[in-house]
């Protein structure tokens, strides 16, 4: 079992995950558009302006599933403390913030063609740039301070203070009256969104996940990479 | 038709500008991310050159990890 989960085992596994995204990625990302821009049909209200959803929806999930993963393995990291779960989440945080970026511009170009407005000081809207901000607190961590120890507690302070954001994006359009709409697609209980729409957003969801697996694979490569050539002369 | 499409009933700027946006930050990510990625396998290959012999038998004896990236790296060059 540990014998799995050495760096050697972790290193192969990696590239044979970024070969086999690498080879299946243009066909799902062409069979997602296909369907989002072509095959999907317009809203009843929204007319085509609803096909940003197929690019919105799943930035903003991955954004917030991003920001809970960095959450969770810094809890778990104070525990336990696995040096794995640091690199791991200094390799999620810039996807994560890459993708809540691509939510908010998104939101607000579907904004104007259905509210009127790029932007309003509105719950969800505000709680998603608090997201952001948290984002860039954390990876600036990483970038401006040294030691590696003093590095994980404040970034894990930072992960763990952000986190109370996590329910506040999720409920805000239930808590308060907000411009965004209620959510359509429940984990429990069943979801108001047609069929016609759903099959297209999982696809891009699914385009969405393999380009996030290949980012967060590279960079943990080059985080394995950095550490081998540190320690190259201890080898 | 073509321009109907492009068009999409007057939404087509939003769309389009949607997935486009989407599209150029998201190669973006992916190009710098390989950059830096080459960046780092060329380093270790530099630094791996500067070891004496018997220093490059014992790193590719105990490290897998090292056969592997110098195997990349031997690929890319």
């Amino acid at each position: 079992m540990f014998k799995f989960f050495s760096s050697s085992n972790i290193y192969s596994i990696i590239q044979k995950l970024i070969k086999f995204i690498h080879s299946i990625f243009f066909l799902v990302l062409i069979i997602g558009l296909t369907f989002a821009l072509v095959l999907s049909p317009p809203d009843y209200i929204q007319g085509d302006s609803v096909r940003i959803m197929y690019v919105h929806v799943p930035s903003a999930w991955l954004g917030l599933a991003c920001f809970f993963f960095i959450t969770l393995l810094s809890i778990l990291n104070f525990i336990f403390k696995i040096k794995n779960f640091y690199f791991i989440n200094k390799s999620i945080a810039p996807i994560g913030l890459l993708f809540t970026c691509l939510a908010i511009v998104t939101g607000s170009l579907w904004g104007q063609p259905t509210w009127g407005t790029w932007w309003a000081w509105d719950a969800r809207l505000t709680s998603m740039l608090v997201l952001m901000l948290f984002y860039i607190f954390y990876i600036l961590v990483f970038k401006l301070l040294n030691k590696e120890e003093l590095i994980i507690k404040v970034s894990s302070i930072i992960a763990i203070i952000g986190s109370i954001n996590l329910p506040i994006i999720k409920y805000s359009v239930e808590w308060w009256t907000t411009l965004h709409q209620l959510s359509s697609i429940k984990i429990t209980g069943s979801s108001s969104i047609h069929s016609a729409m759903l099959l297209p957003l999982m696809v891009m969801l699914l385009v969405f996940l393999l380009y996030a697996a290949l980012i967060f694979l590279m960079k943990y490569k080059t985080e394995i990479i950095r550490i081998k050539k540190k320690n190259i002369k201890r080898i | 038709m073509i321009t109907e499409f492009i068009a999409m009933n007057g939404y087509g700027l939003y769309v389009w500008l949607s997935f486009s946006i989407v599209f150029i930050s998201c190669a973006a990510v992916y190009f710098k991310t390989k950059k830096t990625l080459r960046k780092y396998e060329q380093e270790f290959l530099t630094e791996f050159q500067t070891l004496s012999l018997e220093e490059k038998n014992r790193a590719l004896e105990n490290s897998k990890v090292a056969q592997q990236i110098l195997a990349t790296s031997s690929k890319i060059n």
